[in-house]
């Protein structure tokens, strides 16, 4: 599960605070909600808090079935590392990594066997259709390779939410077309999909719309 | 892909800078070992000389250090004295000697005389002594010449060896290459140096026990009896000598810390360098799930690394530069004066990781303590 619970960020910057998110609640149900709005209404905030990179100033995140919001650094990373997946706008694998071995990575975290670990990522590799390319290092893989073996590495230790922050957002349309595709393939079932975008035909292929407006969810658009 | 296998990688990422720091701590590291293995082959040195020895007191003037030749500063009359005391103590030879050092700047000039009494020859100073060539005593008017002295100076049987202006005596005797320190003293008959030195007087009392005498109990007695005098047994000169070493081998190592704490320094600055040009990965590392403590020992591991590797290759450089030290020495006093033993190589990996570990500290502890928010700029 994943739920949030009158959730504000609050930040001080010089003698002015500015309210990044004010009092945000939702239940996030399985399947693709998408978050969208203009810049500076918070996307980013949210999935920072959802996410436990950051904690809020009031309220409460519950991710998978725990309160993470009241959690120290190293426990949020250890919530995170069994429950979540991230794809990011600029892919951020390890660039001293190849393919296989940013797959393979969060199964190292999680002190999976080496043997297992290779198995399950040229698994994972297979499945984004990249398991020519394990032995590649990012700087010789295009951008569209890039962010398939970032939601590769995202699905490596199969958790109950994923979050992608503009996932699309540095790809031609052909290669985020693509992108997008298995990320939505991945988000069946119970798992949850939280898909921040600005993009408004990307959202639209989401079961759900959040509205975001100067940091506070204005409109939950509902497509069934 | 193990924790070493990321650490291997981002070293090789930058490869021209971990380069260049593995050097600095190699020779941070060779120029320690160079420095303390003196320390090491003197002590070896000494402990070789003295080992050949039998049970034995070295009855000097007062204030002579073990290691500085005595001056004539014993009276005949203190002669008589040992004597009178020597059946009760247990003494059963006494060798008066007389000792003069001429110093130069390098071996080749420099040269230490030992007068011997008539009955005495250089097998007293050290027992396996053998003439090489001529005879082994320098009675009653000849020089007995140890082989690197010899072939220092090209001093052959028949040779003459000028003391002073006045007194000249031949080379009548050389001795076989001992490895040891008799290797390049000169001796001569004790009454030619007194001669040369304008002395009745003697610089040392070298004597013999009864291997059953109890060695410091002796020398204590003796000193009590005579005023005047250092009675210095073996163990004590060895224990002087041990004291002597190891302020020495403080300054040295003192002089050999600046270029450490240079080679610290840099490893430092690398994996700080480092640090900051990944802030980003470790932001990842961390949003992925990696915790604190995963980065702090990534980093840290970086610099042990480094550190080992320079601290290896400093040992190994070390043990090739002291090998090249020992064949200078081994040729101008026949001793080899510097010494790589396990105990000074695993004393300066030790001090080498030390080095490691303290400058990762800080760059361990900055990368662990990044937010992930800032780390991947998400703010």
């Amino acid at each position: 599960m994943l739920r949030a619970e009158g959730l504000t960020k609050r930040y001080r910057q010089g003698e002015v605070e500015i309210t990044a998110l004010d009092d945000f609640s939702y239940d996030f149900p399985p399947g693709v909600t998408a978050v969208v709005g203009p810049s500076g209404s918070g996307k980013t905030t949210l999935l920072n808090l959802l996410a436990g990179f950051d904690r809020p100033t009031a309220g409460t995140v519950e991710l998978a079935g725990m309160r993470i919001d009241d959690l120290g650094e190293d426990e949020r990373a250890s919530v995170r590392l069994k429950n979540a997946g991230f794809v990011f706008q600029s892919w951020n694998l390890l660039p001293t990594l190849t393919a296989l071995e940013n797959v393979a990575f969060p199964l190292l975290l999680a002190g999976v066997a080496r043997a297992e670990r290779n198995r399950r990522a040229r698994e994972l590799l297979e499945r984004v259709g990249l398991a020519g390319r394990a032995d590649h290092r990012p700087n010789q893989l295009s951008g569209g390779e890039q962010q398939r073996v970032a939601i590769a590495r995202a699905l490596a230790l199969e958790p109950a939410v994923l979050f992608a922050d503009e996932p699309t957002g540095n790809l031609d349309s052909a290669a985020g077309a693509k992108v997008l595709d298995l990320l939505l393939e991945h988000a069946a079932g119970e798992r949850r999909l939280v898909l921040v975008t600005h993009d408004l035909q990307v959202a639209a292929r989401a079961a759900r719309v959040l509205h975001l407006r100067d940091g506070r969810l204005v409109q939950v658009e509902d497509r069934g | 892909m193990e924790l070493l296998v990321l650490v291997w990688r981002n070293l090789t990422a930058r490869l021209t800078r971990s380069l260049f720091t593995w050097l600095g701590i190699a020779v941070a590291t060779a120029s320690m070992v160079l420095f303390l293995s003196f320390g090491e082959g003197l002590r070896q040195a000494l402990a070789a000389e003295m080992g050949n020895m039998g049970p034995q007191i070295r009855v000097v003037a007062q204030g002579t250090d073990a290691f500085s030749p005595p001056l004539p500063e014993l009276p005949p009359e203190m002669l008589g004295q040992i004597e009178a005391l020597a059946p009760a103590l247990g003494i059963q030879r006494i060798i008066p000697a007389v000792v003069m050092f001429r110093g130069g700047f390098d071996p080749a000039t420099s040269f230490l005389f030992y007068g011997l009494p008539e009955g005495a020859d250089p097998r007293d100073f050290y027992p396996p002594a053998k003439a090489a060539a001529g005879r082994i005593d320098p009675h009653p008017d000849g020089a007995v010449v140890g082989a690197k002295k010899a072939e220092l100076n090209h001093l052959t049987l028949g040779k003459p060896l000028r003391l002073s202006r006045e007194v000249t005596v031949p080379v009548v005797g050389v001795l076989e290459p001992a490895g040891s320190m008799v290797d390049s003293f000169i001796f001569v008959p004790m009454k030619t140096l007194q001669e040369v030195l304008g002395t009745k007087n003697y610089g040392v009392f070298l004597l013999q026990l009864d291997p059953t005498a109890d060695v410091e109990e002796v020398a204590r007695k003796l000193e009590a009896a005579i005023p005047g005098i250092d009675a210095q047994s073996t163990t004590e000169a060895l224990k002087f000598a041990e004291r002597a070493l190891r302020i020495g081998d403080l300054i040295r190592f003192g002089i050999s810390l600046v270029a450490l704490v240079v080679g610290g320094l840099l490893v430092a600055n690398t994996v700080m360098m480092s640090v900051y040009e990944r802030t980003r990965e470790f932001g990842v590392m961390r949003a992925i799930g990696a915790r604190r403590r995963f980065i702090f020992g990534l980093v840290l591991s970086e610099a042990l690394f480094l550190a080992l590797a320079g601290g290896v290759a400093g040992v190994i450089a070390g043990v090739a530069g002291s090998a090249l030290i020992n064949t200078y020495t081994q040729q101008a006093v026949g001793l080899a004066l510097s010494a790589v033993t396990p105990r000074l190589a695993l004393f300066s990996m030790g001090v080498a990781l030390v080095l490691g570990l303290v400058a990762g500290l800080l760059p361990a502890r900055n990368a662990s303590r990044i937010p992930v928010t800032e780390a991947l700029g998400r703010i």
